[in-house]
């Protein structure tokens, strides 16, 4: 009781909070001047997807459509057909970004190692469509992932 | 009866039972991957050993029979490791493209790896690694998937008795093929694809398109012939992605054609007009709906009120389904109140034999008809009987049909000559003794002998006649053309016919009301006149009438002279029932929109614009046709067989006739590949027959000095037509066959459905 009483009276805790304050005023702030200064991204953050390709530059993707049947929030929309020597082709390979969760789960299903969870974020649209992204989009994220060496 | 026990549960199953058959019957599961229902047990894959009670070595469940208290253990853990390293033996060559594989998903090695936990294959994987082959037009051969279960092989030579593909080598050399590699020369039914556990043959049509776990399954009824087989429609977003079996259904027990199985990509056509069209001088105008009835309502009425009821006509196509064909003809009678209804089927022979009928018959005729061809699924009935032992097959046409390899005895006359050959063979019916007596015999004292036929050629339902009155316990199978070509005239669509075949007064014929004028406005529901032999001559007539409507879910041939076309839905777009050759009333259900009205659509709509109220769903239009259809009171509209009042009817003698008097006689062929005017739209089959093609023999090819796909003329009379030419020696010197019904030779035909003619190569 009689500590309490001594707290009461010097305000302790006032001036414990004041000392935070007062230790702060000497830090190195931690704002980043977002869009002017890049943030740290960690290690295992999801941002948007990037499709990888073979050696002959062409998208290694083989339209399974497990990524699309494993997506939750059903944002991969997949066509694929026969091309003219019976190869399989890929008519379409669209992922609505502001549908999507960024859960990985399309990343974890492919089993040609084509779709992948990049690191960036920055993708805002003024309009819902330009969420809309296509196979040509994916490939050239990850042409810039190579070439700023964050790819993998 | 014998007892058995299977994992402790007991059940009786005759003697002969295997033990997966009582398996089956006691619910417990055995996996298998080389046994069809369908075929003979083979025991090639191992998959479904079991242990035996009281047997040191394990048994395929598949090939071995029971015994009396035999006990079977299906599921021990020796069993498991057994079948676990069975599976990892098959993936030592197996290429896992399962992500590119068309099967993935639906592949029963894929799920056996699965079931059997398999992540890791303890042996040097050596995937097998040789080209796809794409040189068969429906079918995609990537022969490293096979897993030599030999069920492809089986079928096409147990059912379809074709025989194109057998196991190449032995040992690991093993593959399946043709003989010295040949490109495949068959039907391409695709049963063999149907029946293949693995990706390794399969469907080029629907190739990469889809993944079947995005497919919703409709189950309905082939479109195109009259075999009505039941097939599995399987769609996506109102697009037909491919049509399957299922061996548990239907009177074709998972049988399809080619044209059932590959023709299907004509419903997803993009030449298929959505909108409706109103000539406007000479240029079609696209209208709606609404304003396509308008226009009909209002010239219609106009018609009606100037030259009187008789002035109308309808011609009722077979693709409509009978509840269409029902309000189409009441519509006919009661809102225009005419009698001039017409389709261009017969009722010269009405259904008689079922499949039941001809499989288990010893005894069967098959007269001038191409079955194989015509009506594919019904050919495999008649090789199924044909091929017992104690069977006999008797074919008499002009040239070498698929049945040569099952029939006991294949007559093959000139036309001319092949009537003759049956008047004797009647003779030997009667009694008489010639080179056909033995037959005869055989046929007359079978206790179930069977007739096919073609029910269009009068002379042919003479003949029928002729037989019935010598052998009266004879089936009579008469092989109709199209889907729903016994309906419709059930459902009296026919001139002077109410429904149930209800004689009533007649209207004029068709010809003669459209050549003296009589008639004014002709409808026509799904019928294209112009590709039709008959009407070949009369067609620029239609142009003059007041009114022509043409429904079609193409612009066909005749729509093109019409004044008001509208779309309409192919058999996948609707609601209904087709009654088969035999008389089976079956219903279809819709699968897809494609944004076009139905038929019915366009009769009740139409109906309304006159005051009249028609029944629109389904289950009204039959409750009405149970009451006003004899024949269909009480009907089982999922597979009822109708009774009918007679088998043929035809009045008189019939003389066959031959006209023209060139050195080579023609005879029509049935379509190859093709049911009839909109098969022809369908891409695939017409990459492989797309257009009429003249069969000839080589002794008169090289006489004619022609060599495959040179250029014949055909010369009757004043009249010359070329066709293309391949050279066949199952034709007969001095024959040669072409198919009807195509639009390039239906004025030919005009002249008669057997002509003598001259040919010169065409250069
Ligand atoms: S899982 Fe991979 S290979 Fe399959 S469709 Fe998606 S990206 Fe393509
Ligand atoms: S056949 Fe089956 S296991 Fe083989 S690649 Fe195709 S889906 Fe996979
Ligand atoms: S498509 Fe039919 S005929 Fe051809 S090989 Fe296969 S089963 Fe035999
Ligand atoms: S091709 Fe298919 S059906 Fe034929 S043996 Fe091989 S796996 Fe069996
Ligand atoms: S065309 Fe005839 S035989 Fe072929 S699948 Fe259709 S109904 Fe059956
Ligand atoms: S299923 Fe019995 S051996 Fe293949």
């Amino acid at each position: 009781m009689a500590r309490n009483i001594f707290d009461y009276v010097f305000f302790t805790e006032i001036m414990q909070g004041l000392g935070v304050t007062l230790k702060h005023m000497f830090k190195k702030p931690v704002t980043y001047k977002y869009p002017f200064e890049a943030t740290p991204i960690f290690e295992r953050f999801r941002g948007v997807h990037y499709m990888k390709t073979d050696e002959q530059g062409k998208p290694k993707c083989v339209g399974c459509y497990l990524c699309e049947r494993v997506c939750p929030s059903e944002c991969i929309h997949i066509e694929t057909d026969a091309g003219p020597n019976g190869e399989r082709l890929i008519r379409k390979y669209e992922i609505e970004l502001d549908r999507c969760i960024y859960c990985g789960f399309c990343e974890e299903a492919c089993p040609v190692d084509a779709i992948h969870m990049g690191r960036s974020y920055d993708v805002v649209r003024p309009t819902r469509d330009g969420y809309r992204v296509n196979i040509k989009f994916l490939v050239k994220k990850y042409k810039e992932y190579i070439e700023e060496g964050k790819g993998e | 009866m014998l007892t058995v026990k299977i994992d402790g549960i007991e059940v009786k199953v005759e003697p002969g039972t295997t033990i997966l058959e009582a398996a089956e019957k006691a619910g417990v599961y055995i996996p298998i991957m080389c046994h069809h229902k369908n075929l003979n047990p083979f025991g090639a894959c191992r998959v479904c050993l079991v242990e035996v009670k009281g047997s040191p070595k394990l048994m395929t469940a598949c090939t071995t029979p029971v015994t009396d208290n035999m006990e079977v253990i299906t599921n021990s853990e020796k069993l498991k490791r057994i079948r676990k390293t069975l599976i990892e033996l098959l993936l030592i060559n197996h290429p896992l493209d399962c992500p590119v594989c068309d099967k993935g998903g639906e592949c029963l090695l894929q799920d056996l790896t699965y079931e059997f936990g398999i992540t890791k294959v303890r042996f040097d994987e050596k995937p097998n690694n040789s080209p796809v082959d794409h040189t068969n037009p429906f079918i995609e051969r990537d022969i490293d998937r096979c897993v030599l279960c030999g069920k492809c092989v089986r079928i096409c030579d147990e059912i379809v008795n074709v025989e194109a593909i057998s196991f190449i080598n032995r040992g690991v050399e093993t593959y399946i093929g043709t003989a010295f590699d040949q490109p495949w020369n068959c039907e391409y039914c695709g049963q063999c694809m149907s029946v293949c556990p693995v990706g390794s043959l399969n469907n080029r049509v629907y190739l990469f398109k889809n993944r079947p776990w995005h497919l919703e399954h409709t189950e309905s009824i082939c479109g195109y012939c009259s075999c009505g087989c039941t097939v599995i429609i399987d769609h996506e977003n109102n697009e037909v992605y491919r049509i399957k079996e299922d061996v548990y259904k239907g009177v074709n027990k998972g049988l399809l054609c080619a044209k059932g199985r590959f023709g299907y990509e004509l419903i997803n056509s993009t030449q298929r007009p959505v909108t409706a069209k109103v000539k406007d001088g000479n240029e079609f105008k696209d209208v709606d709906f609404d304003g396509a009835l308008n226009t009909i309502y209002e010239k219609l009425s106009a018609v009606i009120s100037k030259y009187g009821n008789d002035s109308v006509a309808f011609v009722i196509s077979p693709r409509l389904t009978n509840e269409e064909a029902f309000l189409a003809q009441k519509f006919a009678r009661e809102v225009v109140k005419t009698n001039n209804i017409y389709s261009l089927e017969t009722i010269n022979a009405l259904p008689d034999g079922t499949y039941n009928d001809v499989e288990s018959s010893n005894a069967l005729i098959v007269f001038n008809i191409d079955v194989t061809e015509s009506n594919p699924v019904l050919g495999y009935s008649v090789r199924v009987a044909g091929r017992r032992e104690e069977s006999n097959l008797y074919v008499f046409y002009p040239n070498y049909t698929p049945l040569k390899r099952v029939a006991t005895e294949f007559y093959v006359y000139k036309p001319s000559e092949l009537y003759n050959e049956f008047e004797l063979f009647l003779k030997a019916l009667d009694g008489e003794n010639n080179k056909y007596s033995e037959a005869a015999d055989n046929f007359k004292n079978d206790d179930k002998p069977v007739f096919v036929f073609n029910p269009y050629n009068p002379k042919d339902v003479e003949i029928a006649k002729k037989v019935l009155d010598k052998v009266s316990n004879v089936k009579l199978v008469p092989a109709k053309a199209k889907n729903n070509s016994q309906g419709i005239v059930d459902m009296g669509c026919f001139n002077g016919m109410n429904p149930g075949l209800v004689e009533t007064d007649k209207g004029v014929e068709l010809r003669e009301g459209i050549e003296a004028d009589k008639i004014k406005a002709l409808i026509v529901l799904g019928e294209n006149l112009a590709v039709r032999s008959e009407y070949f001559d009369i067609l620029n007539l239609l142009n003059d009438l007041e009114l022509f409507v043409v429904t079609d879910p193409f612009f066909s041939e005749t729509a093109e002279l019409s004044n008001v076309y509208i779309p309409v839905a192919t058999f996948a777009e609707k609601d209904g029932s087709f009654t088969n050759f035999e008389g089976r009333v079956q219903s279809l259900h819709k699968a897809v929109d494609k944004g076009v009205k139905t038929d019915k659509d366009v009769i009740v709509e139409l109906a309304k614009k006159f005051g009249t109220t028609l029944p629109y769903e389904t289950d009204k239009i039959r409750e009405m046709i149970e009451v006003e259809n004899p024949l269909y009171i009480g009907v089982d509209w999922n597979g009822g067989i109708v009774s009918y009042p007679y088998k043929v009817k035809i009045d008189g003698d019939v003389k066959f006739e031959i006209k023209g008097s060139g050195k080579y006689e023609l005879y029509p062929a049935y379509l190859r590949l093709h049911s009839g005017s909109y098969t022809r739209r369908s891409y695939d089959l017409s990459k492989v027959y797309g257009e009429p093609i003249i069969e000839i023999n080589p002794e008169d090819a090289k006489e004619l000095n022609v060599k495959d796909n040179d250029y014949l003329t055909i010369k009757i009379g004043n009249d010359s037509y070329k066709y293309r030419v391949k050279v066949d020696k199952k034709i007969l010197q001095g024959a040669i066959s072409l198919p009807k019904d195509f639009k390039e030779t239906a004025p030919l035909f005009y002249e008669g459905s057997y002509l003598k003619v001259d040919l010169i190569k065409h250069i």
